[in-house]
C-alpha cells in the first residue's frame, strides 16, 4: 500500500512538472498561428492545458459514470470508490475546462460562453455535478441511504448529457473542433502536435497519481470509521 | 407467508456504509402479538423499524406485509423493488410531524392517509382521552417535546386501534418523553390493540415497555435473539372502530399540503417576492429604454426571468419534509409514489401564470397595442410550459433533500440543466412578440418550441424521480 501511494505521489509530481514545461513551451516556444485565421492569434497558446483539461475531464467524468452504474446496479465497493475517486477528479479538471474555455472564448470570439455549444455545456453541467457530489461526499455520513441518493444522482447526471445534447442542438454551435489525433488533413504543426502530446501525457500523469493518492485516502478514512463503529458498540465500561 | 402472519422479514441484509448492521435478519408479527425490540445504541433496532416499513434499501432478503384481503405483497426486497404498504401506524424516533400541523390536524391526517374516516366528534374524543384536547388547535412546534411525543404516539397506534381488519402498528422509543401517565395509557392501548388482533412491533430501551410485549428480540451483532415476554400490562377499552373512508394516501398528502401552505405560506411568499422583485429591478434598469428597440429576444427574456426565478427557488415543502422526518413518515404511508407526488404537489403550479402577466404588463408599456393584445392572448402557453419546469425543479430540489443533511449541499447545481427549457420559452414568446401566435408544427414555431421546452422538463423530471426509487 505504501508503494502504491508513493507511486502515486510521485506521478503526480512528475506529471506538475510536466504541465509546468507544457505551460513554459506553449508560451515561449510554441509557434504563431495565422493571424488571417484567427482573431486572437496568441491567445490559441491556452490549447496547450485546455485540451488536456478536457481530455481527462472527460476520463474522470467516465470513471463517476462507472462508479454509479456499478453502484446502482449492484452495491459494488469498487463502484462506490470509483464514485470518489471520478467526483474529485471531474471537479479539479472539469473546472480547468470551464475557466479556460471562456478566457479562450471571450478573446477569440468575442463571448465567454455559448449557450448552443454542446461540448462546453455538457462539461458545465457535468463539473457543477462533480461540486455537488464533492461537497456530498464530504458533508453526508456515510451509509447505504447516501449512497444509493449519490449514485442515482450521480446517474441522473450522465442521462442529462444526451438531454443537454438535444437542449443545445436546438440552439446553435459555435465551438472548434477538439484536435488530437493527427492525421494528413489536420495541418497541425508538428511543433504544436509536440506540446499538445506533453500536455495530455503530462495531464494523465497527474490524473492517474491523484486517482492512486484519492483511493488511497478514501480506503484509509474507511478504515477508520469502521474501527470507530466496532467502538461504538462497546459501549461505557 | 404463514397464514395468521401480518408481517414477514425474511434474511435481510442491511448496511451502513461498509459495516453491515444487520445480517440474515428474520422475524414474523403474528394477529395480535406485541414484539419488543431491544439492543444496545447503535445496534440497528431503528434500522429494523426502517426496513419493516420499507424505507430503506436492502442487501438482501424481503419484507412482506399482509394485506386487508388476506393477501400478501412484498414490500421491499433485495432487487429495489418497492411496493406500497397496507394501511398502518407509524411512530418515528424524530415524531415524523411537521411544526406546522395541529395537533387535531396530526391526527385525522394519521387516520386520513390510513383510509379510516372520521369527525371532529371523534378526534376531539381521542385527544381528550390522551390529554391533548386543550391543545387541539395549537400547532405542533408549539407543543413541548413531552405533549409532541405523546401526539406522535397517538398517530402511531390510533390508525391501528381504530380499525376493525388486523393492522399493524410499528413505534421507535414510543416512551421516550412521555409521563408515567402517558406511559399506562399507551401500554394499556397496545394490550387492548393485541387483543384485537392486531400487530405491533416496539423499538425500545424501556423496562417497562419491554414487559407489555409477548416476545422480545434482541438486536446483537447484526443478528436478532429472540426470548419469551412478559406480556403484561392492562388492557384498557380502546374507542369503537370507523369505518373505511376511501381516501387514497395521496389524496391525504395533496390535503396535507394545501392546508400548511394555506396555513403559513412560505411558498408563496418566498417564490413570489424574489419574482417580484426581479420585475421592479428588471423596469428601475431599463426604464429609460425601449426593450422592444433592443430585440424582442431581450423583452421576452426579461419578461419570462421573473416566473422562471419562481420556479426554480426551493420549495417550502422540501423543508416542512425534512421536519423531524417528517417525509419519511409520509414515505412510509405514500409508498414509492411519493416523490413523483411531492414533486408535482409541493410545485409553483399558481404563481407563472399570473407572475408572467404582470411581469409583462409593467415591462412591455411601451410595445404597440396590436402586438401587447395578442402576447396577451397566448402569453399563458410559455408560462404553462413554465409549470412543467416548476416541477422538474421541484423534483431537483427532492433529490438533494434526500440526503441525511441537505443543508450542507447546494441544490442550485443541479438545476443549471433548466436554463434550456427557459431560452426556448424565451424563444417562443419572442416569436410571438415578433411575429404573432402561429397554431402549426412548424419546427420553428411557438408551439413546437414550447413543446420542446416541456419535453426536457419532463426528462429531467423523469430522470430525478425515477433513478432514486428503482
Amino acid at each position: 500500500m505504501d508503494v502504491i501511494k508513493k507511486i502515486g505521489v510521485n506521478l503526480t509530481l512528475l506529471g506538475l512538472l510536466g504541465a509546468y514545461f507544457t505551460a513554459i513551451l506553449g508560451f515561449f516556444w510554441a509557434p504563431s498561428v495565422d493571424p488571417d485565421q484567427w482573431n486572437a492569434p496568441e491567445a490559441y497558446r491556452i490549447v496547450y492545458w485546455h485540451v488536456p483539461f478536457a481530455w481527462t475531464s472527460f476520463l474522470a467524468f467516465c470513471l463517476l459514470f462507472i462508479g454509479s452504474a456499478s453502484w446502482y446496479v449492484s452495491r459494488s465497493e469498487t463502484g462506490w470508490r470509483l464514485i470518489n475517486v471520478g467526483s474529485e477528479l471531474g471537479l479539479l479538471f472539469g473546472a480547468g475546462v470551464i475557466i479556460s474555455g471562456p478566457i479562450w472564448g471571450s478573446v477569440e470570439w468575442g463571448v465567454p460562453w455559448d449557450w448552443g455549444d454542446v461540448r462546453l455545456n455538457t462539461y458545465a453541467l457535468l463539473t457543477a455535478l462533480a461540486i455537488f457530489l464533492v461537497m456530498a461526499l464530504r458533508s453526508q455520513p456515510d451509509g447505504e441511504g447516501t449512497r444509493d441518493t449519490l449514485a442515482a444522482i450521480g446517474l441522473f447526471g450522465f442521462v442529462l448529457v444526451p438531454i443537454t445534447a438535444i437542449a443545445t442542438t436546438l440552439w446553435r454551435d459555435r465551438h472548434p473542433g477538439l484536435v488530437i489525433v493527427d492525421s494528413e488533413d489536420s495541418g497541425i504543426d508538428p511543433e504544436i502536435r509536440l506540446i499538445l502530446m506533453l500536455g495530455t501525457i503530462s495531464f494523465m500523469a497527474i490524473f492517474i497519481g491523484l486517482t492512486i493518492v484519492i483511493d488511497s485516502i478514501h480506503r484509509i478514512k474507511s478504515e477508520i470509521e469502521q474501527q470507530n463503529i466496532s467502538k461504538d458498540r462497546v459501549g461505557l465500561t | 407467508m404463514e397464514p395468521g402472519n401480518l408481517v414477514e422479514v425474511s434474511g435481510i441484509e442491511v448496511h451502513r456504509g461498509r459495516s453491515m448492521v444487520l445480517h440474515e435478519a428474520s422475524l414474523s408479527l403474528g394477529k395480535g402479538e406485541v414484539i419488543a425490540l431491544i439492543g444496545e445504541n447503535g445496534s440497528g433496532k431503528s434500522t429494523l423499524i426502517e426496513a419493516i416499513s420499507g424505507i430503506i434499501p436492502l442487501r438482501s432478503g424481503d419484507v412482506q406485509w399482509r394485506l386487508e384481503n388476506d393477501s400478501n405483497r412484498t414490500v421491499r426486497d433485495s432487487q429495489g423493488r418497492r411496493r406500497p404498504l397496507p394501511p398502518m401506524g407509524l411512530t418515528l424516533q424524530k415524531d415524523g410531524m411537521c411544526g406546522e400541523e395541529t395537533v387535531i390536524e396530526r391526527i385525522a391526517t394519521a387516520l386520513s392517509v390510513s383510509g379510516l374516516s372520521h369527525d371532529e366528534s371523534i378526534l376531539t374524543r381521542l385527544l381528550e382521552e390522551w390529554g391533548l384536547s386543550h391543545r387541539s388547535k395549537s400547532r405542533v412546534a408549539h407543543l413541548s417535546s413531552g405533549l409532541r411525543r405523546r401526539l406522535s404516539v397517538l398517530s402511531g397506534i390510533a390508525p391501528v386501534a381504530l380499525s376493525r381488519p388486523p393492522r399493524v402498528s410499528i413505534l421507535d422509543e414510543p416512551s421516550e418523553g412521555l409521563d408515567t401517565a402517558s406511559k399506562n395509557l399507551l401500554g394499556g392501548w397496545i394490550r387492548a390493540m393485541a387483543r384485537n388482533g392486531h400487530g405491533v412491533i416496539i423499538a425500545t430501551h424501556d423496562k417497562e415497555v419491554i414487559q407489555w410485549a409477548d416476545r422480545v428480540l434482541e438486536v446483537c451483532d447484526s443478528s436478532l435473539k429472540e426470548s419469551p415476554g412478559e406480556s403484561s400490562g392492562p388492557e384498557l377499552n380502546l374507542p369503537k372502530p370507523l369505518e373505511m373512508a376511501g381516501q387514497t394516501p395521496i389524496a391525504s398528502l395533496m390535503k396535507w399540503t394545501i392546508s400548511m401552505e394555506m396555513r403559513n405560506p412560505v411558498d408563496t411568499v418566498g417564490r413570489a417576492v424574489p419574482a417580484i422583485v426581479a420585475i421592479l429591478l428588471a423596469y428601475a434598469l431599463v426604464g429609460s429604454i425601449d426593450p422592444i428597440d433592443h430585440g424582442s429576444n431581450l423583452l421576452a427574456a426579461l419578461v419570462l426571468a421573473p416566473p422562471f426565478i419562481s420556479a426554480v427557488t426551493s420549495p417550502a415543502i422540501s423543508r416542512r419534509l425534512s421536519e423531524e422526518d417528517c417525509g419519511r413518515w409520509w414515505n412510509a404511508n405514500v409508498g414509492p409514489i411519493s416523490r413523483p407526488a411531492f414533486s408535482i404537489i409541493g410545485s409553483s403550479v399558481i404563481i407563472p401564470i399570473p407572475m408572467a402577466y404582470f411581469s409583462w404588463i409593467v415591462l412591455a408599456g411601451s410595445v404597440d397595442s396590436q402586438v401587447s393584445i395578442e402576447v396577451l392572448k397566448w402569453l399563458w402557453l410559455p408560462a404553462i410550459c413554465m409549470i412543467d419546469l416548476a416541477i422538474a425543479a421541484t423534483s431537483l430540489h427532492l433529490l438533494a433533500s434526500d440526503l441525511s443533511r441537505p443543508g450542507a449541499v447546494s441544490a442550485s447545481l443541479l438545476l443549471i440543466v433548466l436554463v434550456w427549457p427557459f431560452l426556448e420559452l424565451t424563444e417562443a414568446l419572442s416569436m410571438i412578440i415578433d411575429n404573432g401566435m402561429q397554431i402549426t408544427l412548424q419546427f420553428n414555431g411557438p408551439l413546437v418550441t414550447c413543446f420542446f421546452a416541456s419535453l426536457i422538463s419532463a426528462l429531467v423530471w423523469i430522470s430525478a424521480v425515477l433513478f432514486p426509487d428503482t
